[in-house]
């Protein structure tokens, strides 16, 4: 039996770890400012940056929300077919950039929201392609 | 365009290497699992133990770890909604790994979803 049937609980759910989603990239983002201008290729510097990034609240503020968005998604996975998820959940493609508009001063170009929905319609068409998969056998 | 713009691209796919190796390492310790998929909460905690006494599934852990301290990487050298959107890299590896490692099927509609992905990606580089 498949479970198809998205109902406004599944879909709160599923809004819920889209903004989640968000609020992890923006915390690694965060955690990440105090340290920029090092090279990568130098041994010394990625260690400095490493002590700089792990003593960062934000980051250990990301990665406990990793782990409540597993449980989140263990939970919508038991109830819906992944095909149905992944759509809804994508879209968090566009409220990260919009949260890198609004909470960091980020600039998009067009050409770049172009590439965006390019991204977002090929996520959508992959995980469709599985219930296609599932009705054919 | 980033003057860094091919070392932040290699440091992403670097990143979504190991990603992709986490899911190949999870998805082959699942499927060497000879247990079925859990259906309430006692056979769900049965099916997890089994699953960590596999080391596939520590070194999918692993591979998280890995793939995080490169993706920190790349967001101190870029801006995030650049780094989000290049980090839809592991559909196409995931893709192209699932049919050559794990021997998965993998249809034209799926094909043409991770064209659009790297149309996509193709264009934010660009921008």
């Amino acid at each position: 039996m498949f479970k198809k049937r998205l109902t406004l609980k599944i879909l709160l759910f599923l809004i819920l770890s889209d903004i989640l989603e968000t609020f992890i990239q923006f915390c690694f983002k965060k955690s990440t400012l105090p340290a920029t201008g090092f090279s990568v290729t130098n041994l010394s510097d990625a260690l400095a940056f490493m002590k700089t990034v792990l003593s960062s609240p934000f980051l250990w503020l990301g990665i406990c929300t990793v782990l409540v968005i597993f449980v989140i998604w263990s939970t919508i996975l038991s109830k819906i077919d992944l095909s149905v998820a992944v759509p809804v959940a994508s879209f968090s493609y566009i409220l990260v950039p919009v949260c890198s508009i609004v909470f960091l001063k980020e600039t998009i170009s067009p050409l770049r929201w172009a590439g965006i929905f390019f991204i977002l319609s090929g996520i959508i068409l992959t995980s469709l392609s599985s219930k296609e998969k599932i009705n054919e056998s | 365009m980033n003057p860094n713009i091919f070392l932040i691209l290699g440091l992403i796919a670097i990143s979504n290497t190991f990603d992709t190796a986490r899911e190949l390492f999870l998805k082959s310790a699942i499927n060497g699992l000879d247990a079925e998929s859990p259906r309430d909460i006692r056979s769900l905690i049965k099916f997890l133990s089994k699953l960590l006494r596999k080391r596939r599934v520590w070194l999918g852990f692993l591979c998280s770890i890995l793939s995080l301290i490169f993706y920190l990487l790349v967001l101190s050298k870029a801006d995030l909604n650049f780094a989000f959107s290049l980090d839809s890299m592991h559909y196409i590896f995931i893709a192209a790994s699932a049919k050559l490692v794990l021997k998965e099927k993998v249809g034209a509609s799926r094909w043409f979803g991770t064209l659009f992905v790297v149309i996509g990606i193709i264009l934010v580089t660009l921008s």
